[in-house]
């Protein structure tokens, strides 16, 4: 690789003079404006603030900057030059104690970058592609449950999503091994069983469980009766029919492992006469059914169920009790009397066919319908004659009814990659543009998987088949919000980027947390649900900035939150009493409001035992202030090594920290994550306020590397809703565009950013115009045209930096 | 705890437990002896070794050998860990003396090392490096965006040499039910911590945590003489939709970007294998139901998951289900407490344990919980009786081990590495070896040479053969 010098770069650029004047194309014309502001504008600027480190020969981080093979290079190697502009904007270089660009030089650079090197088309933006998604199980989740009526838990029945970019969402990542598709397979199958009644009228049968049979007095039910006592209990029905009724009596004997002696005889009686008498011995878990006939009339019926013991109480070991699991009643077994079932009107209709042409052409109506529902958008003709001959074949088996053969081919759409892939199509492209519109249906989907984590409902279906989505699109959106779907988005969003959904299995220890802060125990049984409502606090925050439309800076400092009592009592605020979370306004000079305040962000971000400043400080610089991690060092010394200096006595969390930074090698990274995780020592590991550590009194001030220094994290918080605002403006943003489009941010999403984060700053950060700024974006509204070529951003940069 | 009765702690264990999982061992030990079980392995071992005397996957006697890797997080304490003087009837360790009644089967191996899970050019990270290194032996690239690179795993080698043998090519099993939001460790995918087995470079195989699920998967849903016929109801379902959703799939792909092919090709290739696997059960005949109750879920107790854990490794090598099996107890990095063992702090943060002393009993006693699982279950399949008269471990290799050395170091040389049982008979056991700086990948081809997998000549950054074992 040769090196060239700015000399030599002027050079070249007499001969693309002489190039220009010969006659070129437009955009070679603009690629060799590029270059002229490159040594006019940007070369100076380089050669003063950079090249110290990242040139003549010094490459600092495998960075340089005055090594490219030819002048084009110099232009093309997007990847770099997107480092470069996310560490000059985080002011991450040039590094503390170095001359420092002016704000208008940083501009310039900002400004070159985007035209000249990124070439980004202010009127037609590259919007990237999103790799076809699956849908993960959340998503899953709430799909089954908006199409087909019930809940299916993924959360068990799955295995768990890998993520990408912090987000479960990421179509790269989000694979098909052959477990996870036998798992949909067999789901589908259970779904479709649970959900899709296959017959058109069905026997009514209600349940009765063991605790609604009461006993006369006292508290006793059915859900258990100890073998040693005598005991009755009953239950009344109503039925509405005369007719013959089926009594399916299910028992469970629960002892323990051991064999015990005991023995009781149980009668089961309907109006008064016996049905069942029967003698019962230990075991330790045992089911027995039992069923019976009854001829009765409408109105009531009482049931009894006696137990009498048959041993004396004192040769019971340890425990021997029967369980009444349910009573059945079935009926009327007549069939006059038989009703619609549950979910039938969901997916068929009234008429019922008995023809072949009739039945085929019912099931088609029904699974054209369903089909396009399950794929959120219309079915084609092809794959619909496919589902009828499933339907067809399977309901050929005279034992089946129509509707048993519709449910088979149900079951294939939801196995079918139409479903459980989000596939989309585009609008054909409009004169002049360059790349297409996603057409309504993908819209549609993309809305309502984005703010809903589902399916979209019938209303952006109708709008998305009649075209009317895009024209309709804002209303549309503070309809979603306004929804309590819209729920979705704050427990996925805040739960992944703020890692909210780790508090309620956080490894947490609080004993030895509160002994070392000399704080009184929590009780165990209140663990819970403390942890319960840390996650609710952050949650309805989140959402209020939402639905009311707030500024996100409320998400760094407010004079308000959410809690109950009992968290605020755990916060040490007076006057606020009963179960009920609501918004609490905070006493002048609380350390409380704003997102680093809250238990839950404080607890995911600790030990178990303790508080970890480096996890804090990292998680500030991650989600808030979105600062790229810096180049790795290539050997970490061992924590021991870097204690040394310190013997005889136990050094406190901040030595040790102050000693890790004296090492050069650790200082690059800890200089910028410890004053920030140090600001919150104030905070235990449960969230607690606390004015001394060990019996030592606590030092929460810092400065940060900008040279601004803080006392407390009253400070901080100000410092960064000043200072630091636009930095959380562009990391809230890329955050949410990562959620919202299922991909990683790239350079050519940088100008859509800046968009955005120049309309927050001008509408005092309004949630709204964060929102709508994402889904009015060319990322979020179409798709890179097929063919067209941005340099990929995977490709590794010649410099091997890391963006 | 309750009294023991002895013959009783061979197939049950401890007795104080929940009692779904005691009910469902106690059937454990009666599917032990279970006669159907013996025959159906005894006409698979007739057929197999009247077929191919010198097949891979099978024991010169003709019974199945079995292959599984068990991952312990976070290093082990050094000193409580390795056994004082190398050499046979060697001496076992602190860590190790669980392991006492099965010592005849045990082989300790020093020195082996991951040199790709070293920091490198990497920098931070060798948590997530420990585990996804531990099997593939392979630098990852490090991301925690969309490009994910691994490489394919030992066990899946062996999968796909022998993984046609048994129902299942392969089981993926993990104690983890719960997984960390948002990006793991030090810049590297989630996807490294918790994935052991990798499928392709790019596709992990995802484990799975809850037992009941496994145990559904292996023979099917309902009660204990229901199930083969809700197995079979199951693939009959499964052979309908099979051609309609394999025609859908490849109807999208003509109209689809290259990226997203690929994702459908993920599709398409896991459609072929339920295709192959559906037809392989029905050859293989009757699906085994063992007696025993399906267990109910994810236990509360860590102690508990892992032993049910166990319990489906050993019922899936008992039934002939599967032949390989992987299973991660905790993902390196994993912060779990141990309040069962008086341990309220995380294990990560005392695994950093800084040589201070009490850290270091800590971790000894960590190991230790991690051992006496661990030894249980190869006392089960040390008294489970195979096909050709020798026992299930006597037949089986079982690699315990971590990808990381020492917690506090983050060290990937001289890992802690055990191999249990005898491959049918061609492994040396009861021996301490110690190896000076080999790969751990020239231990994995060792292991195909014992299964009798031919044709695999390299494997990560091996550098040749095991010498010594």
């Amino acid at each position: 690789m040769h090196s060239l010098a700015p000399l030599n770069l002027r050079l070249c650029m007499s001969f693309a003079l002489m190039a220009l004047a010969i006659g070129m194309s437009p955009l070679a014309r603009a690629a060799d404006d590029g270059k002229t502001r490159y040594t006019e504008e940007i070369e100076p600027l380089v050669m003063e603030y950079c090249l110290g480190c990242h040139g003549l020969g010094t490459k600092k981080g495998g960075v340089s900057l005055d090594e490219f093979p030819t002048p084009e290079a110099a232009l093309n190697d997007r990847v770099l030059w997107h480092s470069v502009l996310k560490n000059v904007r985080a002011g991450l270089m040039p590094p503390a104690g170095k001359p420092r660009p002016t704000a208008e030089e940083i501009a310039r650079l900002e400004e070159w970058v985007k035209r000249d090197v990124f070439l980004t088309n202010e009127q037609d933006p590259d919007p990237g592609r999103v790799t076809l998604r699956r849908l993960n199980r959340v998503e899953y989740r709430n799909t089954i449950r908006d199409l087909m009526g019930i809940d299916f838990r993924t959360d068990e029945e799955f295995p768990a999503d890998d993520a990408g970019y912090g987000f479960d969402n990421i179509g790269d990542v989000l694979t098909v091994s052959p477990l996870l598709l036998e798992k949909y397979m067999q789901a589908a199958e259970t779904i479709v069983t649970r959900a899709v009644p296959t017959a058109a009228k069905t026997m009514p049968v209600e349940v009765l469980t063991g605790s609604e049979f009461r006993a006369e007095k006292g508290s006793g039910s059915g859900a258990r009766m100890s073998y040693y006592e005598q005991d009755e209990v009953a239950k009344t029905i109503k039925v509405e029919h005369d007719g013959t009724y089926r009594l399916v009596l299910e028992l469970e004997i629960d002892g323990v492992f051991d064999p015990d002696p005991g023995r009781c005889r149980i009668a089961f009686s309907a109006d008064g006469r016996e049905l069942l008498s029967k003698d019962f011995a230990w075991a330790d878990e045992k089911r027995e059914t039992f069923a019976f006939e009854q001829a009765w009339k409408a109105g009531e019926h009482r049931l009894t169920i006696a137990l009498t013991p048959l041993e004396p109480a004192e040769k019971l070991i340890k425990k021997l009790d029967m369980k009444v699991n349910s009573v059945k009643v079935e009926g009327p077994l007549e069939p006059e009397h038989w009703s619609r079932p549950k979910n039938f009107d969901r997916f068929f209709s009234d008429r019922s066919p008995s023809t072949p042409e009739q039945r085929r052409e019912y099931s088609r109506d029904v699974l054209s319908r369903f089909a396009g529902h399950a794929f959120r958008r219309p079915v084609d003709d092809r794959t619909l004659d496919r589902l009828v001959a499933i339907a067809e074949s399977s309901y050929a088996d005279t034992s089946r009814t129509t509707e048993a053969g519709i449910a088979q081919a149900m079951t294939a759409v939801l196995a079918s990659p139409r479903f459980l892939f989000r596939i989309e199509e585009t609008e054909p492209p409009k004169p002049g543009e360059v790349h297409p519109h996603l057409d309504e249906y993908a819209l549609a989907s993309r809305l309502s998987y984005f703010l809903w984590s589902t399916m979209p409902d019938e209303e952006l279906e109708k709008l998305a088949s009649t075209g009317k989505l895009r024209k309709e699109l804002h209303n549309q959106v503070k309809r979603m919000l306004a929804d309590p779907r819209s729920q979705a988005l704050v427990q996925n969003f805040t739960g992944q980027w703020l890692q909210i959904r780790d508090v309620e299995h956080f490894p947490i220890q609080p004993r030895p947390i509160l002994r070392r802060d000399g704080l009184p125990a929590i009780p165990d049984s209140l663990i819970g649900s403390l942890r319960r409502l840390m996650k609710q606090e952050t949650e309805m925050y989140f959402s209020y900035v939402i639905r009311e439309d707030r500024s996100i800076l409320d998400l760094l400092d407010s004079d308000y939150t959410f809690a109950n009592e009992q968290l605020a009592r755990h916060y040490g605020i007076p006057g606020v009493t009963g179960r009920e979370m609501k918004r609490v306004e905070l006493p002048e000079g609380s350390p409380r409001g704003g997102l680093l305040a809250q238990a839950g962000v404080l607890m995911i971000t600790s030990n178990p035992t303790r508080t970890s400043p480096v996890k804090r400080g990292q998680f500030i610089l991650e989600n808030i202030l979105g600062t790229p991690t810096p180049p790795p060092p290539p050997d970490i010394p061992a924590l021991e090594e870097a204690r040394q200096g310190i013997s005889g006595r136990e050094p406190t969390v901040r030595e040790v920290m102050a000693l890790h930074r004296s090492n050069a090698i650790c200082s690059s990274c800890h200089s910028r994550m410890d004053p920030l995780g140090l600001s919150l020592e104030n905070f235990n590991a449960l969230g607690m306020w606390r004015e001394t550590e060990s019996k030592q009194p606590i030092d929460a001030s810092g400065t940060l590397l900008s040279g601004k220094s803080f006392k407390d994290i009253r400070d901080l918080k100000a410092i960064l809703k000043t200072d630091h605002r636009a930095d959380f403006y562009r990391c809230l943003t890329e955050k949410l565009m990562t959620y919202a489009l299922g991909r990683g941010i790239e350079y050519y999403d940088v100008a859509t950013i800046d968009r955005i984060v120049n309309d927050l700053e001008r509408h005092e950060g309004r949630f709204s115009t964060l929102l709508l700024g994402i889904i009015d974006s060319s990322p979020f509204q179409k798709r890179r045209q097929v063919g067209f070529t941005a340099s990929s951003p995977s490709q590794p940069s010649q410099n091997g930096a890391k963006p | 705890m309750t009294p023991v009765r002895p013959q009783q702690e061979q197939v049950a264990g401890l007795l104080n437990e929940a009692k779904s999982r005691r009910r469902f061992l106690r059937g454990l030990g009666a599917c032990v002896a279970l006669p159907a079980l013996e025959s159906l392995l005894t006409q698979r071992v007739e057929a197999a070794s009247a077929m191919m005397a010198r097949a891979p996957g099978v024991t010169a006697n003709g019974a199945a050998k079995r292959v599984a890797f068990v991952y312990f997080p976070n290093g082990a304490n050094q000193k409580a860990w390795w056994p004082t003087e190398p050499g046979r009837d060697f001496a076992l360790s602190a860590t190790m003396q669980p392991l006492s009644p099965v010592k005849d089967q045990i082989l300790v191996l020093g020195g082996l090392d991951h040199q790709n899970a070293t920091g490198g050019k990497d920098g931070p990270g060798d948590h997530a490096r420990a585990s996804s290194t531990f099997l593939t032996g392979v630098r990852v690239k490090k991301t925690s965006g969309a490009d994910i690179r691994a490489g394919i795993s030992i066990d899946q080698v062996a999968a796909r040499h022998i993984g046609h043998l048994s129902r299942f090519p392969s089981m993926e099993l993990t104690c983890d039910g719960v997984r960390k939001s948002g990006s793991c460790d030090s810049g590297y995918s989630c996807a490294y911590d918790y994935n052991m087995s990798w499928r392709t470079p790019n596709m992990p195989m995802a484990p799975e945590p809850n037992p009941r699920l496994v145990f559904e998967r292996l023979f099917g849903g309902g009660d204990y003489g229901d199930r083969r016929k809700n197995f079979a109801e199951r693939q009959s379902t499964q052979k309908s939709i099979l051609d309609f959703v394999l025609e859908d799939a490849r109807q999208l792909q003509t109209g689809l970007a290259e990226k997203d092919r690929g994702k459908l090709d993920e599709y398409l290739s896991s459609i072929r294998e339920i295709e192959t696997r559906l037809q392989r059960a029905e050859a293989s005949g009757e699906t085994p139901d063992p007696n025993v109750d399906t267990p109910k879920g994810i236990p509360a107790s860590h102690r508990e998951h892992v032993r049910l854990m166990y319990d489906m490794m050993a019922l899936a090598f008992q039934t002939d289900s599967t032949r390989i099996a992987t299973l991660i107890l905790a993902h390196d990095g994993s912060n779990r407490a141990f309040p069962e063992i008086g341990i309220p702090e995380g294990h990560h943060s005392i695994s950093h344990h800084q040589g201070k002393k009490d850290n270091l009993e800590k971790i000894a006693k960590i190991d230790l919980f991690y051992m006496e699982e661990f030894a249980r279950f190869l006392g089960q399949l040390a008294t489970a009786k195979d096909a050709d008269g020798s026992s299930v471990l006597d037949n089986s290799m079982i690699v315990y081990g971590c990808g990381n050395g020492d917690g506090n170091r983050h060290n990937h040389d001289n890992l802690p590495v055990i191999l249990a049982g005898r491959a049918g008979g061609s492994l040396q056991s009861n021996a301490y070896l110690k190896m000076r700086g080999k790969p751990m990948s020239n231990l994995f081809l060792s292991m195909l040479d014992h299964l009798g997998v031919q044709g695999e000549t390299r494997f990560g950054d091996s550098t040749g053969r095991l010498e010594g074992i």
